[in-house]
């Protein structure tokens, strides 16, 4: 049997070349040290993008945008086997998803892993979080229950403040002056085929810059002398490591996914009053939140302009942090990128925790 | 009705219960098997001449003594007030039943609580030998625990036959031994030893990982390895004696795990099914986890790694008690005692007689007056007495959330279908019979309509308030 | 039980153990997989096949023959069983006979003929659906209920498909 298996292994091997990877994977190595555990944010939102997919494929044999969008995702929550649970584990790992990589993202910025020579990991990095986070907008729409018609329309909101460009930009993705079945359609095509055409190059581009480079040491480690520093080799060690935080997160979704399984509300109906306290998802809260204040600060059109610029400005100094701070040493350009991060994290917090308070 | 009624708001009693117990029985699980553990270590170290382990076996011991005699302890004092607050006629049922048993296990934990912390103490005082058989002294004692303990957990779901057939007579205790060696005692006692051997491994775990990787190297990944090992036998024999435990409960108890395996179908009442299969996973998880966590660098296994490990473990431990418990729907005591303390024979009677004469702890809200105040106030007795053993008015499984969108016509239509409790009535599965006379049960109805419907309920219609207000208005 | 770390087991030689430890883990760790594999293997299947099964219930019974209920009473109502599913026939006062399916579109339980107020209510939710129609009236159920087509004979009533 054994015999079989290795003659197997060097038949394939022969052709596509498998023990130059193992080889390079047993070279690599990953540093070792306090924070390491910030180090497997990346594969657990990997993960959570695999069960996404694979989740997302399988409701997309039942589901059917359009008019009959409600009813096929009622059909898959109460009629079809463990339609409930499929349904469920996409949703949670969804939110779970963007949890993972806000806290990837945070990590790789306050280990300071942007700087030379990975400028492009964390630009294409914070491509993928937009793409992400856009997956969610369109994804939360397709049940077209009471909630997510409400929240869609209010989420819209968001890009609607950008100056000059706002409403069009708003009315090309309703598919007219109100969320509706032509939304839908194309919230699905968004959903299904633009964004994963875009993601997954982004993402091997991404995987691949990881492991050219591998994983930065970070600062206050590079100043110790090279024999204390410690790393374990990338495979098999931190390659086991991983795959105990993928079992982990397996199972904290399944706990979620059936303890808390995914409902589904009345259908939409645009004639209804909305409900009470109907907000956007949660990663959406703190930028709805703010344009909520600075439009009560600045009332009309200028507040929204305002507030959207602020925020644009705030995202594009983010995404050229490491062209500011893009040295290996620890000096003001370093405090500074650093305090900048914290801010970034407290504003990001605090709206929006303001934002389910005054709910 | 003979006590008063414990009304925990949001979670309601029986999660005081429930959070009590998952948290004790983490510990004290590890308290059986953690000596078995403890001196099958020590026995080994000796024998093959490993010096450098004794040092950490004696600081793990400490670490034993302390969780399981002060933590461990504590919380089953815990479960003895909790439970006897929550569902006193229970706790007295069993009291009754088994005060001799109870009698016997406190010996033998003396016996363990006394020889964990002599185990520790002598420590290099006393010939190895002796120190060994402290050990072997401890062990004994605390598996007799778990043994005594085994059998009054697995009564009050399979009480048996034998048992039934007195229960309600006064003469409960002369089927002591039945009652204790019941239809499930020994599945659910193997599986148990397993659950004890892992969390031994699990907590083991916990306590290596602070040995220092830099200075003890080989010991810590020693130790680590050895002990990820206790996780093994209970991985593979576990399925065995889960399908075994399966197959001893009644088969109503089982058919409650059946619904809801596939579909959202039926609710809340499915909960039970997909929390034992998170069980089932957690379980797998726990086993793949260690093994990735401390298969190559069993020295790096840290802190965290070890508290995960404990995490999941008490996951694993919280969906196991969770379904046991809920398996038991209707009943406390199953066949004989419902979950709000009312015994299934006494039922006719109190139909008869009525729920709230028996009531010596409400106020006498018992007349026959139809005025709104009486009707909501005995309705209100009702409630708390028959619903709040498992129900809250706003929080875990809430009645306003379960009712709302109903009125009153509805509300009557699901009460009176509890009353009546048909043989073919689906609720007779989770739910106990409501006893009550016909006013009784009435006011209960209105009571729910009130709370759910609030001025727009039947009752509220008849209040002078009510009609005061109409006349303002007018 | 062989309880001793590596180093140990391999002093003691000549005992040639039952399997060796690098099988035991092989088979262990295959065991673990195969269980991960049909807790994520057996919820996919069942989704992907539940039009079949379905399907097949549906073509399986076409119709039944339900015998003396045609002696059923004016105003009254009797549950019978359509192939795996509970079906409803009721013998209106005008001497009308309809029969539909009695699982609720809500959450699929079962529903019951009230004649008083002359309905067809599911307990569960609350539901209510017309008497002649099936039609969902009031509560949460999103669709009718699904009608069979009812014929009378000497002495029986055959309920069939429409």
């Amino acid at each position: 049997m054994s015999k079989l298996m290795s003659s197997l292994y060097g038949w394939v091997d022969e052709r596509l070349g498998l023990e130059e990877l193992v080889k390079f994977a047993k070279k690599k190595t990953v540093p070792q040290h306090q924070h390491s555990f910030w180090y497997y944010w990346g594969g657990i939102s990997l993960f959570f993008f695999i069960v996404q997919s694979l989740t997302g494929l399988l409701l997309l044999v039942y589901y059917r945008p359009g008019p009959d969008a409600y009813e096929s995702v009622r059909q898959i929550t109460y009629e079809i086997q463990f339609g409930w649970l499929i349904r469920s584990a996409h949703a949670w790992s969804a939110n779970l998803m963007v949890a993972a990589v806000f806290i990837h993202m945070f990590s790789v910025y306050f280990m300071k892993a942007y700087r030379y020579p990975r400028e492009f990991g964390w630009w294409t990095g914070m491509v993928l979080l937009v793409l992400c986070l856009l997956f969610g907008f369109s994804g939360y729409l397709l049940p077209m229950d009471e909630l997510s018609y409400f929240a869609t329309k209010v989420g819209l909101e968001i890009p609607a403040a950008l100056p000059a460009v706002g409403p069009w930009i708003a009315n090309l993705f309703r598919g007219g002056l109100e969320v509706s079945e032509q939304t839908v359609q194309r919230f699905f095509a968004l959903h299904v085929v633009l964004l994963p055409m875009l993601f997954i190059p982004f993402l091997f581009i991404h995987l691949w810059l990881v492991q050219k480079h591998g994983n930065a040491t970070i600062p206050s480690e590079m100043e110790k002398p090279e024999y204390l520093r410690r790393s374990i080799p990338f495979f098999p060690n931190f390659l086991m490591k991983d795959l105990a935080l993928w079992l982990i997160a397996l199972n904290v979704m399944s706990l979620l996914a059936s303890i808390f399984p995914w409902e589904i509300g009345e259908p939409a109906d645009a004639l209804k009053p909305a409900p009470t306290g109907i907000h956007p998802e949660w990663y959406y809260m703190s930028a709805f939140q703010m344009l909520k204040v600075l439009g009560n600060v600045f009332p009309g059109a200028l507040g929204e302009g305002l507030g959207i610029t602020i925020f644009t400005l705030g995202l594009i100094l983010w995404f050229f942090i490491p062209l500011y701070d893009g040295k290996h040493e620890n000096g003001v350009k370093a405090r500074n990128a650093t305090y900048f991060g914290l801010l970034a994290l407290f504003i990001l917090i605090a709206t929006t925790a303001w934002g389910y308070m005054v709910l | 009705m003979n006590y008063p009624v414990w009304d925990v708001p949001v979670i309601g009693s029986g999660w005081v219960i429930g959070i009590i117990a998952i948290y004790h029985t983490l510990i004290s699980q590890f308290a059986v098997g953690g000596g078995l553990y403890l001196v099958l270590v020590e026995q080994k170290a000796l024998r093959e001449g490993r010096a450098d382990w004794l040092p950490r076996l004696k600081q793990h011991s400490k670490f034993f003594l302390i969780v399981t005699g002060v933590f461990g302890a504590v919380s089953g004092v815990g479960i003895w007030f909790a439970i006897g607050l929550a569902n006193p006629e229970s706790t007295s049922t069993l009291i009754h039943n088994f005060v001799f048993g109870w009698a016997m296990e406190w010996v033998f934990f003396i016996v363990e609580l006394t020889a964990a912390a002599v185990y520790y103490y002598t420590w290099d005082r006393i010939p190895r030998k002796l120190h060994v058989q402290v050990g072997w002294l401890y062990a004994i004692a605390s598996f007799c625990t778990l043994v005594i303990i085994n059998g009054i957990l697995t009564f009050m779901l399979t009480p048996g036959d034998a048992w039934i057939e007195v229960a309600g007579t006064g003469n409960e205790s002369s089927r002591f031994w039945e009652a204790f060696f019941n239809p499930t005692y020994f599945p659910s006692l193997f599986l148990r030893i397993l659950i004890c051997i892992s969390l031994a491994g699990v907590w083991a775990l916990v306590s290596y990982s602070r040995i220092d990787e830099h200075t003890d190297k080989e010991t810590k990944a020693e130790l680590i390895t050895w002990s990820s090992k206790w996780l093994i036998p209970a991985f593979v024999l576990m399925p065995f004696f889960f399908v075994w435990y399966l197959f001893s409960i009644p088969e109503v108890n089982r058919g409650l795990l059946q619904l809801g395996i596939s579909t959202i179908g039926s609710g809340a009442f499915t909960q039970v099914t997909r929390i034992s299969l998170v069980m089932v996973m957690t379980t797998a998880t726990i086993v793949g986890v260690v093994y990735f966590f401390a298969r190559k660098s069993p020295q790096d296994f840290s802190f965290s790694h070890g508290v995960a490990v404990l995490m999941l473990a008490f996951l694993a431990n919280a969906s196991a008690e969770y379904v046991r418990e809920m398996m038991r729907k209707p009943y406390s005591i199953a066949r004989h005692m419902y979950s709000n303390g009312i015994r299934q024979a006494s039922v006719a009677k109190i139909n008869q007689d009525g729920y709230l004469t028996k009531s010596h702890w409400t106020r006498p809200a018992t007349g026959s007056e139809t005025s709104p105040d009486v009707v909501l106030a005995k309705g209100e007795a009702m409630f708390r007495g028959q619903c709040l053993a498992c129900h809250t008015a706003t929080g875990y499984r809430a009645i306003n959330k379960y009712l709302k969108g109903r009125e009153y016509a509805s509300i009557k239509m699901l009460v009176t279908t509890l009353h009546e409790y048909a043989e073919d009535s689906p609720y007779r599965k989770y739910m106990p019979q409501l006893a009550g006379k016909e006013d009784e049960i009435a006011a209960l109805v209105d009571y729910l309509d009130y709370s759910v419907n609030k001025e727009k309920s039947r009752i509220a219609q008849l209040m002078p308030t009510h009609k005061q207000e109409v006349v303002e208005l007018k | 039980m062989n309880h001793s770390a590596e180093h140990s087991a391999e002093k003691i030689e000549g005992q040639e153990p039952l399997m060796s430890r690098r099988a035991f883990s092989q088979v262990l760790f295959t065991g673990v997989g195969m269980c991960y594999a049909a807790a994520i293997g057996y919820p996919v299947y069942q989704y992907l096949a539940s039009p079949i099964s379905r399907a097949s219930e549906a073509v399986a019974v076409n119709q039944v023959s339900l015998p003396d209920a045609n002696k059923l009473e004016k105003g009254s109502a009797m549950m019978f069983k359509f192939g795996a599913k509970p079906g409803i026939l009721i013998h209106h006062a005008d001497d009308t006979w309809v029969a539909m399916e009695a699982v609720c579109t809500h959450l699929a339980c079962t529903v019951q003929y009230q004649a008083e107020q002359n309905r067809l209510f599911c307990a569960c939710h609350g539901g209510v659906y017309d008497t002649r129609t099936g039609a969902n009236v009031a509560g949460p159920p999103p669709k009718p209920l699904q009608a069979y087509k009812v014929t009378v004979e000497p002495t029986s009533v055959v309920v069939s498909k429409v």
